[in-house]
Formats: structure tokens, sequence, C-alpha cells
């Protein structure tokens, strides 16, 4: 505790109020007999203190006859828990009638029914019910990515024969794929044209009329939905031993795509879209914009 | 808290509280009938108050029914103390007494019930702290701001009162 001319004032006013230890109390009494000049200012902040008067309150009667009053009730209710024990223990004492005795009192009532319950559903047959509707389902969707990823052999158009024999040159015309195994041994950069022939779902053998010789048209089936529309990619090709190992001709080269658009749907949507724009409005729009961002620039800058 | 320990909070706790109160509003009845209210509180919750913390609890409840009296009636009746009788005591002493109520009557509510509390029931801060709902630190300021205020008032006081 520091006592000088900053602090005294709050530490006179501890000691007034009793909140100083006795050490802290002699202390402020020492600084005191030291110096003289605070012993005015204690004697003043002491006759701020006020001094302990006799007020009595003449009601006290009534707050003990109050308490009184309702001791009684209180010793009321403790002498009827003691008597309800009392009453109890004689009940307990006295036997009870014998059983022969009470059936004799009892009534004939109405034979109870029986309820039979056809399925009580419990957790265990809860159980093996999910885990048998949770296999149907997993095997059921097996089955449909089975038929999903069937290869294209499954097409009844796929395995499809073109002709035993070439007509050039009488020897036997090979089926497509035999070809093209063939021609992947012979060219490696035949590969991705011929991979198109693989891929072909449906390999149709369409014969020409004239000179009997065979022209095969191989066609790509598209799945038909609203979005993707059917699209048919004929390749005119003729397929002999003899013109698989020649080089594709222009006509194989170029895939032509036709698609069939069912123009009476009426949910189909077709989008059209088509801006054009000067070269002189377009400059001229350019500016307007540089000239706008410049002006936003230079208020921003003020 | 037993009957006979609630008959002795009577007996040892209803004078000081009449006189807390008394002195605050400064109306004997109404003064009377909050002491009554806050026995009562007293002893329908005695069950939940220990013996030792009656007198923290009739304070408490006194203070606080005090307020809303306060509050109520929005004014403090100027009742003259003529009604509170006083012991005996010498002349200068009188003077220099009635020169102090005089002083803490002018006080805010407040700073008079601290006053009261520590000059008369010689409570500790923390004591009146809890029983103002105040913090320690708060009652430390109050109180010290009401010293100040009693001691420069009795310093004016005392020229015309000599």
């Amino acid at each position: 505790m520091q006592l000088n001319e900053s602090t005294y004032e709050t530490i006179f006013l501890l000691y007034i109020d009793n909140e100083l230890s006795p050490k802290e109390r002699l202390e402020v009494e020492d600084f005191i007999a030291d110096n003289p000049i605070y012993a005015l200012e204690m004697e003043a902040l002491k006759a701020t203190v006020l001094s302990a008067e006799n007020i009595p309150y003449a009601f006290k009667k009534n707050l003990k006859n109050q308490a009184l009053e309702t001791s009684v009730e209180e010793l009321e209710q403790d002498w009827d828990t003691n008597y309800t024990t009392i009453l109890k223990e004689d009940m307990q004492a006295i036997p009870g009638l014998s059983t022969s005795f009470k059936n004799t009192l009892k009534k004939e009532t109405a034979s109870e029914g029986k309820i039979i319950t056809p399925f009580r559903f419990n957790q265990h047959k809860f159980t093996y019910a999910a885990i048998a509707a949770c296999l149907m389902v997993f095997i059921g969707y097996q089955q449909l990515t089975k038929i999903e990823t069937l290869p294209s052999a499954a097409s009844p158009f796929v395995k499809t024969e073109i002709s035993k024999v070439s007509p050039k040159t009488n020897q036997p015309v090979k089926t497509i794929q035999e070809a093209i195994s063939k021609s992947q041994a012979n060219n490696a950069g035949k590969i991705q044209r011929k991979s198109l022939i693989q891929q072909a779902s449906i390999a149709m053998a369409e014969p020409t009329p004239d000179n009997g010789s065979l022209s095969q048209t191989v066609m790509k089936e598209m799945p038909r939905t609203y979005n993707n529309p059917m699209t048919i990619d004929a390749i005119p090709l003729t397929i002999s031993s003899a013109n698989l190992d020649a080089e594709p001709t222009e006509v194989e080269k170029e895939l032509t795509s036709y698609e069939i658009i069912d123009t009476e749907d009426p949910n189909r949507t077709i989008y059209i879209a088509n801006f054009e724009i000067d070269g002189n409005k377009f400059r001229g729009l350019t500016r307007r914009v540089s000239a706008l961002l410049k002006r936003n620039k230079s208020e921003k800058e003020k | 808290m037993t009957d006979i320990e609630y008959n002795d909070c009577v007996d040892n706790f209803a004078d000081g509280v009449y006189r807390f109160i008394v002195k605050n509003i400064r109306h004997t009845e109404d003064a009377q009938d909050i002491v009554q209210s806050a026995f009562e509180k007293l002893w329908v919750n005695r069950a939940q108050v220990l013996p030792e913390k009656a007198k923290s609890y009739l304070f408490t409840v006194a203070y606080h029914q005090m307020i809303d009296h306060i509050r109520k009636s929005n004014k403090m009746p100027l009742e003259e103390e003529t009604s509170i009788p006083h012991q005996p005591i010498n002349q200068g002493q009188a003077e220099l007494k009635q020169l102090l109520m005089r002083a803490v009557n002018q006080l805010n509510p407040t700073q008079k019930s601290l006053v009261l509390l520590k000059d008369y029931e010689g409570y500790s801060y923390q004591e009146i702290a809890e029983i103002m709902n105040l913090s320690d630190s708060q009652v430390k300021v109050y109180l010290h701001r009401a010293r100040l205020i009693l001691k420069n008032k009795l310093s004016a006081y005392a020229p015309t009162a000599s």
C-alpha cells in the first residue's frame, strides 16, 4: 500500500469503511502521525459515518405469532402422517381373505376371444425382406447392364454374310470380320477405318443389279431419341478379298452423315442461332464501350 | 431453518431491517409493511434459507421491495423524522447528526442504501454487492462518491451550524 498525496483519499475511505487489514490500518495511522496535515482530512471523512441508532420494530410479536400459527398446521400434518402409518400397520396385521372365498365371490364372465394374427411383422422378417429386395435389385441391374453391353452381333443384321463367291476372282468371299482381321495385319494405318467398320452394328449386304457384283453398305444404327436423332452413316463399300487389300477409295474416306428429323414431333426443339455484325458497326460499338469505361475510370479517380 | 431459528431472526434482525427501510423511505407505516412482507417471504422459503444467510436474505428482500415501493409511489415522502424516536444525546452530537442525516437524505437512493448498509449494519463491500445486486467495485466507487458528497455537504453546513 502506497500512501501519498494522490492515493490517501481512497485509502482513508477504505479505512473508515473497515475494509483494510489491521496491518494496513496501522500504516494509515502511522502516516497520519507522520503527516498531521492529513489528520483533519481523516476527521472530516470520519464525520460522514452514521452512528448506530436504535429504532425498534414494534410488531415483532405479530411476526412470531404468524410462525406459531403455521407451526400448528405443521404439527397437524405430522400427526396425519403418523396416523396413516399406524393405519397401514394395522391393515397389514389383519390376515387377508382366502383365494377360495374370493373365487366364490367372482362371477362368470364371457370367455376371452383369441386374436389370431396371420402375419406378425418382426425385425428378423423385415431384415430378410430387405436383403431379398436388395438382391433382386442387384440381379436385375446386372441383367440390364448385360443386355446393354452385348456386342452388336446380337443384332440380326450383324452376322449377315456377304456372298460366298466374288464375281471377279471367283474366289470365296470372306466375311466382313475376317476381311477386317486380314486388313489389320496388312496395314496398320487402316486400323481406324477398319475399326469403324467393326463398330458398325448393321452390316447389310445389298447386291447390285448389274454384273451380279455385290456391294455392301455398312450402316451405323444410332439410338432414337429426341436429343440424338437417328443418324445413318452409309458407306458404300464393295468388299471382296481383292479390294480389301487395296487402298480405300475417296468415297470410302468421306463418311456421309444423314440425320433423320421427325418434324412432326411436337416435343422437338431445334435451336437456330445466327448473329451478324458489320465490321464498322463493331468498331463503333467497341469505341463506345471503351469511352464508357474510360469515363467510369475517370469518375472513380475523381 | 427451524421455527425457533426463524423466531431468533425476528428478534435479531427485525430492528435492523426496519431501521434500514425507514431511513431510506422515511415513512414508518410503509417501512413496517415492507419488513412484514420480508419476514413473510423468509417464512415461506425457510426450508431453502440457511440460518447464517438469513440476515442477508432479509436485507436483500427488503431492499428490493423498497425499490419496488419507491418505483410505485414514484416519489420520496418527506415525512419529518419526528416520528422516529431518538436516543438522548448531547447538543453538539445532535446537531451534527441532524446535519449528517439531512445530507444523507439528499443522496440518491443507491448511495443512501449503501451508506446505511455500511454504517448501520456494518456489511462488507461484498455483502452489500450481493444485497443490492451490484459488483464489488461498483459498491466501492458509489460509496466513496457518497462519502465525498457527505463530506462536502457537512463542510458547507458547518459554518451555518456553528
